[in-house]
């Protein structure tokens, strides 16, 4: 039993550490890709795999029963809120045209929004 | 044991550091932001860094006291940039799209 106790901190650790340097190689991401939609490619990588294998390791670590319920509501309302903030941000930046210098290689919005336009007019 | 101890503590403290040298460098980015944009992605991943970093402090001293405070990060975190992207950037929108055509929207 004591082995297994053992063995399940030193996994929640492991655990931890992976998600902390998921977290340091986003925000790096962040720093060195070009434009807004690139970086919040980069943004998505703390928010989902950093933060569900940082709290992974903590529900290793702890092994309580309302520890693992909190911890299972935080992972779910940031998988939840996440993508919200993230496609709103992305919406804003196509339409105030900061989709990087060099333009897109593939803009399927273009022609529905165009079309839609025209329809209402 | 000692020695399993030991390189626990070693490598959550290397975890937090690597939060901590994650957010100073999230730091530059919420500064020299280009567009307010980018600081709205930036102030999401400042959420995470929070909630990843009080994780991390639970996990050292194994109690449960700041759960319902990443629970709140959790929930209300995207606010701000929901905030941002929808009342601030659009107030200043280019008139001519970075392709050179002009914005019809």
């Amino acid at each position: 039993m004591r082995a297994w106790a053992e063995a399940a901190d030193l996994a929640g650790v492991v655990l931890l550490f992976l998600g902390c340097l998921q977290c340091l190689l986003g925000v790096i991401g962040m720093l060195r890709l070009p434009d807004v939609l690139s970086r919040s490619h980069a943004a998505t990588k703390p928010q989902t795999l950093g933060i569900l294998l940082v709290l992974a390791g903590v529900a290793l670590r702890l092994r309580h029963g309302i520890d693992l319920g909190t911890l299972a509501l935080i992972v779910f309302f940031q998988f939840l809120t996440s993508p919200v903030a993230s496609h709103l941000v992305a919406r804003s930046a196509y339409r105030t045209g900061q989709t990087g210098s060099r333009g897109l290689l593939r803009d399927d919005l273009d022609p529905q929004l165009s079309d839609g336009e025209r329809q209402g007019e | 044991m000692t020695v399993l101890h030991a390189v626990e503590e070693a490598m959550l403290v290397a975890s937090l550091v690597m939060i901590l040298v994650a957010g100073a460098l999230l730091l530059y980015r919420i500064w020299y932001g280009p567009s307010m944009l980018d600081r709205a992605v930036a102030l999401d991943v400042a959420a995470a860094l929070i909630i990843a970093g009080i994780a991390v402090k639970a996990a050292h001293d194994g109690d449960s006291f700041y759960f319902p405070v990443m629970l709140v990060l959790a929930f209300l975190g995207f606010t701000g940039s929901v905030g941002i992207a929808r009342f601030i950037a659009v107030r200043d929108r280019p008139s001519v799209r970075a392709d050179g055509k002009e914005d019809h929207r």
